[in-house]
């Protein structure tokens, strides 16, 4: 995978959790997965297609999950609910959106999905024919990790 | 015992949704996101602004709107919704009623959709995420305060 693929939306994810989590938030080692990995809980979804295809995940525990709504919405969440869900996915939305500013002023052109959210324990994700980088991102609220999956169309 | 009186007011200000004969501006909010549309609300009526109606998707906002104008001094529009998008509902409400205040609601990287959206009528934008002075401001603007 390209890396210039990657580094706008590390970029992007790093500069909106600052603002809306504020804090320090530490980017942790990115390494590299090409067969099936565990998600940890809480997954939000966005695909990509046009020059480019593929994938972002945003993947994080139930807790991290909780502790960033309650963050966000200024009151306490105990649990993953309609308004927690949406959250997050509006989480997702602004990381995705300040990333693909970047990628279009790089000159590619793809459309967005909109966020889909994957909920639940023991989960696996396995992509086919296509390797995921990941970035731990330290939230200070717990560990969010940008996982990318993006290849040039075929 | 010491009462408010006894204090200069040198910090009081008329909150900023209101008008000058007490009257709230009244705002119709237009997103499909539980949670944009709870912060909106929250900035708002913070000001005093009273938030009369939302609407989860475009067609639900043009057809509160019709049902509430002129009840309506401000609409917060968001772009991407299901049914119909704010583009097409901006369109719709400013056929409507040319004099409309829409402010749009956009995540970066839809730059070109907010373009077409000012040259349709739409007053403002604001970009999330949202900024509770930027909001303010820019409403505030667009209301003419």
């Amino acid at each position: 995978m390209r890396v210039e693929y990657i580094n706008p939306f590390v970029e992007a994810a790093y500069n909106i959790l600052t603002e809306v989590l504020g804090g320090e938030i530490k980017r942790g080692e990115l390494y590299l997965k090409s067969t099936s990995m565990p998600v940890m809980g809480v997954a939000a979804l966005v695909g990509l297609a046009g020059d480019v295809e593929g994938r972002v995940i945003f993947d994080m525990s139930i807790d991290t999950a909780l502790n960033i709504c309650s963050r966000m919405n200024n009151e306490e969440m105990k649990v993953l609910d309609e308004m927690a869900k949406a959250t997050i996915t509006e989480l997702a939305n602004m990381i995705t959106g300040q990333a693909v500013t970047k990628l279009h002023d790089l000159g590619f052109r793809f459309d967005l999905t909109p966020p889909a959210l994957f909920t639940g324990e023991k989960m696996e994700l396995s992509d086919h024919k296509v390797e995921a980088l990941i970035v731990p991102m330290e939230t200070g609220l717990g560990k969010v990790e940008v996982n990318v999956a993006i290849r040039d169309r075929m | 015992m010491i009462s408010k009186q006894d204090f200069p007011a040198i910090n009081e200000r008329a909150p900023e949704g209101v008008r000058a004969d007490g009257v709230a501006f009244k705002v119709l909010v237009v997103d499909d996101s539980m949670f944009v549309a709870k912060q909106i609300g929250q900035i708002l009526t913070s000001e005093g602004y009273e938030v009369v109606a939302t609407a989860g998707d475009g067609l639900d906002g043009v057809e509160k709107y019709k049902e509430m104008c002129p009840n309506v001094d401000l609409v917060t529009m968001d772009i991407t919704m299901p049914k119909m998008d704010g583009i097409t509902a901006l369109e719709q409400i400013m056929a409507f009623d040319k004099n409309a205040k829409v402010v749009m609601i956009s995540a970066l990287g839809k730059e070109e959709l907010v373009k077409k959206a000012l040259l349709l009528g739409a007053k403002n934008y604001i970009v999330k995420p949202l900024d509770r002075k930027k909001v303010l401001e820019r409403i505030a603007s667009v209301l003419g305060k």
